[in-house]
């Protein structure tokens, strides 16, 4: 499902380079779920940006989904996003849309047929246990509503791989836990799922295979 | 899909707010002030047209020709490079047209002891000689033949209409061609306002993999539909202009002109101006396309 092989990536501000990732490796397999837990600024966000290619390594391979990221044309990175469903800390709703249409909104720019969208939006707010909340606008909702959605409209299109940064970064730990419980069931209904976190009793809690990473490097991989 | 990305295209519109309106307004002006002098320049183009049928040279002869000599006179006349029509008019056929032309008062006319109307050759000129070196070449070989005593008509003043003409395009294009240019810079604010009111969308369609012209055609599509609303008003405006202005124009149109009603634009002219108005607002899209999609 997804192979880094000795990937290593550092951003240059002026003259100096300043590594983010350094020769990071590992697999994760088809309908795992995966933690990637370390401090801020450890690198997480930097290696998910590389999974669903809003960065490029500076060296080393990924394959992500079967395909070698690298020298991937625009079209063909259009096709892997395609395939990966992204939460990020904030949900990222359109604010002037309704629950409903922010799902219908990306259903329609991926080419998902008219007569598909309603059904298709309407079985995603269903697993995240939001189909009565349809109609209502993000400002409406609670944090821990706005994460659900934007977790339904993550996997709207059925998309095999859920990346999610920090998705309970900005919640309590109520909303946090329930968000979590969503997570897990999209994981248990087969969708493989590469979680980060800089909380490392929720990553403990969770109790799946954790990555750590510790300024740039994976320092451990368990579970 | 085509449907919504109108649907998103008339968001974008209705988030642009003022600035959008401020770009209809200008496109409107634009092809108000474009199309006027069109409207303006095609009517006095029929003038010149009309007219450049009707010029006709009159050749009077010294003295009235014998019949028998008639047929060999016209025949070197027709001879004439550029002579399209020759008719001889006698001087009593000259005396019945002034009758005609003094009406009740033709009674002056057999007043007169003698009748001192020449005998002439009305000369209707080729395509070749409507214009004033052509006329001025055509005068000068009429004037060479020796029954000829003094040749008389030209299109200088038909040229003239059609500097006019020619004078009235340019402005027309010039003033529509400057308010397009302002309008075209007002679409590619509203579109860029509008592309930072949407960076959400083309951030999110850009994270889910949406085709880039998903992503790129609601912007264009917004300009076009300023454009085209824009040249829609601009012909409502001008349609009522005429209605207004024809009536009162005729007139003065047909006095001076002899053009017996002021024409609006063909059919096939309301199309072009619409279709500007589309293109104008496509184009003020498309210069924005790349200030917040990059």
């Amino acid at each position: 499902m997804i192979e880094l092989h000795r990937v290593s990536k550092s951003y240059e501000t002026g003259p100096v380079k300043v590594p983010a990732l350094i020769d990071v490796s590992f697999r994760v397999a088809k309908g795992e779920y995966v933690v990637i837990t370390g401090p801020s600024g450890a690198g997480k966000t930097t290696l998910l940006r590389l999974l669903y290619r809003e960065e490029v390594p500076t060296e080393g391979e990924i394959e992500v989904l079967g395909r070698s990221l690298n020298g991937l044309g625009r079209a063909q990175v259009r096709a892997l996003r395609r395939s990966i469903g992204v939460v990020f800390q904030d949900a990222r709703l359109l604010p002037d849309r309704t629950v409903y249409e922010n799902l219908a909104f990306v259903l329609r720019v991926t080419g998902t047929p008219r007569r598909e969208i309603t059904a298709r939006a309407f079985e995603a707010l269903r697993a995240v246990g939001l189909s009565a909340r349809a109609q209502a606008y993000p400002s409406q909702l609670s944090q821990g509503e706005a994460q659900r959605a934007a977790l339904a409209r993550a996997i709207a299109r059925q998309q095999p791989l859920l990346i999610a940064d920090e998705p309970t970064g900005s919640l309590d730990e109520v909303m946090a836990s329930e968000v979590l419980g969503v997570i897990r069931d999209i994981w248990a209904a087969g969708t493989t799922v590469v979680l980060a976190t800089h909380q490392a009793r929720l990553a403990a809690a969770l109790r799946r295979r954790t990555l750590v990473l510790k300024a740039g490097r994976v320092v451990k991989d368990e579970g | 899909m085509f449907a919504f990305l109108v649907g998103e295209a008339l968001r974008d519109v209705r988030r642009a707010g003022r600035v959008a309106v401020s770009a209809i307004v200008l496109i409107t002006l634009s092809l108000v002030a474009a199309g006027g002098f069109w409207i303006l320049s095609t009517n006095l183009g029929r003038a010149v047209a009309d007219w450049k049928d009707r010029v006709r040279i009159l050749v009077y002869l010294r003295r009235e020709p014998a019949p028998a000599d008639l047929p060999d006179l016209v025949g070197r006349v027709l001879a004439i490079p550029d002579v399209a029509a020759a008719r001889y008019v006698s001087k009593d056929d000259a005396l019945e047209a002034l009758r005609r032309v003094l009406g009740k008062d033709a009674g002056v006319a057999d007043s007169l002891p003698t009748n001192p109307l020449p005998a002439s050759i009305e000369v209707t000129p080729s395509a070749g000689a409507t214009t004033p070196e052509g006329a001025r070449a055509l005068l000068t070989r009429l004037a060479a033949l020796p029954e000829v005593d003094e040749v008389e008509g030209g299109v200088e003043w038909v040229e003239r209409l059609s500097h006019w003409q020619r004078l009235l395009t340019t402005i027309g294009l010039g003033l529509g061609a400057t308010l397009a240019l302002a309008a075209i810079l007002t679409v590619t604010t509203a579109t860029t306002l509008a592309l930072h009111a949407r960076r959400r969308e083309t951030e999110i369609m850009r994270l889910v993999g949406a085709p880039e012209a998903v992503i790129r055609l609601p912007l264009l599509l917004q300009g076009m539909i300023q454009g085209l609303l824009g040249a829609l008003l601009a012909l409502g405006v001008l349609m009522a202009l005429h209605r207004v202005a024809a009536p009162r124009l005729e007139p003065l149109m047909s006095l001076t002109f002899g053009l017996p009603r002021v024409s609006f634009l063909e059919p096939a002219g309301m199309v072009v101006l619409v279709a500007a108005g589309a293109t104008l607002g496509a184009f003020g899209g498309w210069l924005a396309r790349g200030r917040g999609v990059a």
